[in-house]
This record gives C-alpha cells, structure tokens and sequence, in this order.
C-alpha cells in the first residue's frame, strides 16, 4: 500500500469571476507521505491556505485532483466530503473554535459523538488524550475559562483523538505568545513522531516552519521551494 | 448523527445567552397564556350565546308545521302525540317541550300589548329557561292551569303584577278572536327585557281550549350533550317527515353566526399574537446563528453535515417554544382556574343582551383548544426556524478557518 496521504496533481484554484479572476493555485503538484510533518509557507496570498482547505476538502479545485489517503476529493459529494473529514482528517484552526458551551473533554468528545461511538469508550478516551497533553486537570472547565495555549492543546487533543491520518492546522500559534507557541509544536512533535501522525500546517511563523521536518515555499499560487529539513529544531 | 447529541448541544446553546432566552421564554408563554385565556373567555360567551339561544324556547331541535316560520298563527299546527316520539339510542334527548305558541295581545286595566301567547306543559319545560327562572308568584301548576306567567319588563309596562287580571285576546282557527281573561300567578325575572316583554306563559290545555284545537304549534327537543348529534336530526326529520325540522341554528341566526364567528376569532387571535412572537423568535435565532458563524464553520468542516446543521437550529427553536408553551399553558389554566367561577358582567347587562350573552361569564377552557394551540405554536416555532436554519446551511466549513 501507498505511504502517501496527500496526492495534489494540477492543483488549480481560480476565486472571483471571468471578468476578474485571482488564481489561487496554478497547477500545483504536492504530496505528502506518512508521518511527515509539513510547513506550508508563503507570504498572504500565496496559495498556501487554499491548498491547505483543498487537502482538507474544506474547497473544491477549479482543476486538477485532490487525494487523501487514497480516496480521490473530486468525486466525492457534499456529505461524502463531511463524512471523510470526520474519519480521516483532524483541524487545528487559528481561533481554537471549540464550543463554548461544553466543557474540554466535552469539546474533545464531541467529535466521537459525531463518529457514533459509545459514551464510556469516547469519555475514556477523550480524559486519555487529554491527560496525555498535559491538560487532565482541566478537563471539565469550559473555554471561556481556559488561556489561550490550553484552548489551542484542547483543539488540539478534539483533532487527534478520533486518530486521523492527516492532521490540519492552518496558523496554529496565530494567537500564541512565543512560549506557548513552542509548548505547542512541541506537542505537535510528539504526535507525529510517537503517534506517526502526519502533519500538514500552513504558517507565516518562523518558528512553526523550524520545527517541521519538510517546507514548502509558496509564492503567487505555485510552489517555489520544497525542502526536506534533516534535522528540525 | 445521535438525536440526543443534537438535543444536547441545542440545550447548552439555548443558555448561552441567558437574559435573552429568559426574555424569549417570557414573551412565549405570555403569549400562549393570554390566548388560551381569551380562548377560555370567548368560549365562554359562545357557550353563553348558544345557551340562551337553546333555553329561549328553540331547544336544539324544534318541530314546527310547514310554514310556521313564515306565518305563525294556530292554523299552522300539527297533532303531536298520535305520531309519537322517535325512538332513539341512550340517552342522547334531555326532553321534550310541546307547545302552542300564538301571536295575541294582552290588555291590561291600563296598558295594551303585543305579545307571544305560549300554551306549555309546565313540567316539560325544564328544559327552556322556564325551567329555572325566578318567579315572582307562583309557577304553573299544570298543563290545566288558567292563570298566566308575565315577565317582569311587561309587567311594568302594563302596570300590573301577580293576583291581577289581564285579557288576552288572539285568532282562532277559523281566524275569529278568541279572548279570555286571566289571572297572574306569578311575574319572571329572565335574562333580557326582551325575552320579558315578549312571552306570557300559561297551561298547554288552557289554550288549546281557548283556540279549540288538540293541536300544537312547535316541539322543541333539547340533547343531553351540547354537541348537536346527527343521528338525532336524522331520527327527528324521518319520523316528522311531513313537518318542518329545525336546528336552533335555523331559528337563531344571528346567534349561530356569533357562535361560529367565536371558532374565526380565536383563530384571528391566535395568528396574531402568535404572528407577532414568531418575528422575535427569528431575530432572535438568525442573531444566534450570526453569532455562531465561525463554530457552525467548525461544525462542518469537523464532518457535521448540513442536514445536522439545520435540525440543531430547529431543534433548538422548538425546545424554546416547548419551554415557554408548557410554561404558557401552566400560567394560562391558573389564570382560567382563577376566574373559572365566573366573571360579573352585570354592569354590561344591556349590551350583552343583545349579544345573548348572560351578565355572569363564565370561562370554558377546552382541551381541545388547549391541543390546538400547543399544537399550532410549535408549528410556528418549526416555521421560525426555517429561515435562521438557512442561513446556519450557508456557513461554509470554510468560515471557520478564518481568524
């Protein structure tokens, strides 16, 4: 079986009408195999979001083909693509998003919820990922009284706990002070290196892309660099 | 996608913004409250309304000779007991009422006036409001008895009262007057001058003597239950085939249009009130989803389908209006409850008169109102939501990954 999770070929992404058309992606070609973890960089409007959203089947392509974990994007139906975001796909979004009115191991279990499985299974499992991220003893505190950093680890124990083969983030220490930033990527390590899950970030932040083990510059909807980093910090 | 998961979270939301549910909550069941208690007050004049309709000498059913109606006089009557009384189930009939009831004129030392000169079996009209009025006097004793029952308002206009004589003076069937005097055994206190002025009561045999007839003019048929059953109607027309059979209805138009104008009022109300609310549960749902853009954005883009989306908006519309119906519904049965005894109209007793509405009004809160609104409200709660659901669809996973 293929080690690749992420299969991009042609990747087009075309906002605006015919009249004014921004061209997003322009035939990007990308891939990403098991168990690495890939910074996605570029200054603001580079493409690096957008390819981000269409690995995530979060957008659909003007042109070109998306494939996660062999399963092809393109064909699949509004509900196909929720259904395959559920499963396969984990998102560590820029502003937490958890649900204010549950409470972290609520937030965390919400998604197995989702999934259909059993109460006690999902309330042990979802009290396992959140012990293992430091965060077991703030497991029934809602959002609202959590710092910014603890928000981040929750979204980012509601992302891993369903053990997804590609994990998301789109500017994950966005709103992160330096030190929590790094308390997160080191986080983040862990999961990929112990857990082998594959990460895929999109960043502006220096010290995101030191600590991912590939880079890939994007400028003007095309990918202008790609390189394998042998020894991340 | 788990029922209870939706509930759930639906719950929560609904308490997130607590001063604004409760606000919500309020405007609903006094909404709910103050209609099922209009619908108690003006089920309670409806019922009033047919009552008196019923009591004022119709009954349910009156069997009248062809052409009565059009035409009252004693040659327009029919033999009663020879075709005898049609037998029917249970106890569906309260009684029977024969009457002969002729236009006559009644004299006294001083006054004169026209009226209805109603011959009556004494004892059968329990039925009509005979049967419980206050008399001033003495009831008839009989179907044989000479005297005579006034109203009050008559009384008053012929400066008469009990122990006095007065004449009555009508057509016979051959159409020569008949007259006869009479003694007053006693003066009614009805409800309305006009039932006063209109009707002098005396034995059923008394008249039918005077007008040389074993005939009556009209039989009312009064039910046991309200609701008029069909099968009676049924029974009454086959077996007085050859006479004319009327529902109090027919012989009450106007009250039966104010009574079926009573179900088209409460609906009115109804949409109204209920009309008015449905635009502040929109707002306030629509204001709920534009709050949420980024977690329904979330929702989706974490594998949430749309139709998941759309039954959480409704979900948590409906479990609004449950709260604040049930609450509604407990406030408006304490209120029924609280005026259930009755409430004193006396003050409006003229007006009411002419409406047949009674001077105590008292509230009649039925189940079946109570279904009907329950019902309806959470259909509008379904139809509130439908709007803030489409545009909670609209999210796109997308909305939740901007910052």
């Amino acid at each position: 079986m293929s080690d690749l999770v992420v299969e991009c070929l042609g990747l087009t992404r075309v906002y605006g009408d015919d009249a004014v058309p921004v061209h997003a992606l322009q035939g990007v070609d990308f891939r990403v195999t098991k168990g690495e973890w890939t910074a996605l960089a570029g200054p603001s409007g580079s493409g690096k979001s957008t390819l981000l959203h269409l690995v995530g089947g979060l957008d659909r392509p003007t042109d070109g083909t998306v494939a996660v974990d062999g399963e092809k994007l393109n064909d699949l139906s509004e509900s196909q693509l929720s259904d395959l975001r559920l499963r396969k796909v984990g998102f560590v979004f820029q502003a937490y998003n958890l649900i204010p009115v549950l409470s972290a191991v609520e937030n965390v279990e919400f998604i197995m919820q989702l999934q259909g499985i059993e109460p006690p299974e999902r309330h042990e499992r979802a009290l396992s990922v959140l012990d293992q991220l430091g965060l077991g003893d703030i497991g029934e505190r809602r959002p609202g009284e959590l710092s910014g950093g603890q928000q981040q680890r929750v979204a980012v124990a509601r992302a891993i706990v369903t053990e997804p083969v590609l994990l998301l983030a789109d500017e994950p220490s966005a709103n992160l002070d330096s030190a929590t930033t790094l308390e997160l990527l080191a986080l983040l390590r862990t999961i990929n290196e112990q857990r082998g899950v594959t990460i895929v970030t999109a960043t502006h932040d220096p010290i995101v892309m030191g600590h991912a083990s590939r880079r890939v510059l994007l400028r003007d909807g095309r990918i202008e660099s790609d390189e394998v980093v042998s020894s991340p910090a | 996608m788990k029922l209870t998961l939706l509930v759930q979270l639906s719950w929560r939301n609904l308490w997130r913004h607590r001063r604004r549910t409760v606000i919500l909550l309020t405007t609903i069941c006094f909404a709910v409250g103050s209609v099922l208690v209009f619908n108690a007050l003006l089920r309670g004049m409806q019922v009033s309304m047919a009552e008196t309709a019923i009591d004022n000498l119709n009954g349910h059913f009156k069997v009248l000779a062809p052409g009565y109606l059009d035409d009252p006089g004693i040659e327009k009557s029919f033999e009663f007991e020879p075709i005898g009384r049609p037998e029917l189930a249970g106890d569906a009939i309260q009684g029977w009422a024969p009457r002969v009831r002729v236009p006559a004129v009644i004299r006294s030392e001083r006054e004169t006036r026209g009226v209805q000169f109603v011959g009556v079996v004494p004892g059968s009209e329990e039925i009509s409001f005979l049967g419980d009025v206050a008399i001033d006097g003495e009831y008839l004793s009989g179907p044989d008895d000479r005297r005579i029952l006034v109203g009050q308002a008559l009384a008053q206009q012929l400066e008469t009262g009990v122990g006095r004589r007065v004449v009555l003076i009508t057509q016979g069937v051959d159409g020569g007057n008949r007259e006869s005097g009479y003694r007053i055994a006693g003066v009614y206190d009805a409800v309305g001058e006009g039932i006063e002025k209109a009707f002098v009561f005396t034995g059923l045999a008394t008249v039918q003597e005077l007008l040389s007839v074993d005939a009556v003019t009209e039989v009312s048929v009064r039910l046991a239950e309200d609701d008029q059953n069909p099968s009676v109607l049924n029974s009454l027309t086959s077996t007085f085939s050859d006479l004319d059979v009327r529902t109090w209805q027919d012989l009450e138009p106007q009250a039966a249009m104010m009574y079926e104008m009573a179900d088209t009022t409460v609906a009115i109300w109804f949409l109204i009130v209920m009309g008015a609310l449905i635009f502040g549960i929109v707002n306030t749902l629509v204001t709920a989803v534009m709050e949420r853009v980024r977690e329904l954005g979330m929702l989706r883009a974490i594998g949430m389908r749309r139709g998941a989306v759309i039954a959480q908006v409704v979900i948590e519309s409906m479990l609004t209006m449950t709260i604040g119906i049930s609450i509604g519904v407990v406030l408006g049965t304490l209120s029924y409850l609280w005026l259930a005894d009755g409430i004193d109209l006396s003050a409006f007793a003229e007006g009411l008169e002419m409406t047949g509405v009674k001077p105590e009004l008292v509230p009649r809160l039925w189940a079946r109102d109570v279904f009907l609104v329950v019902g309806l409200s959470l259909v509008l709660g379904i139809l509130a939501s439908i709007y803030p659901a489409q545009r909670a669809v609209k999210v796109q996973p997308l909305d939740a990954m901007r910052g």
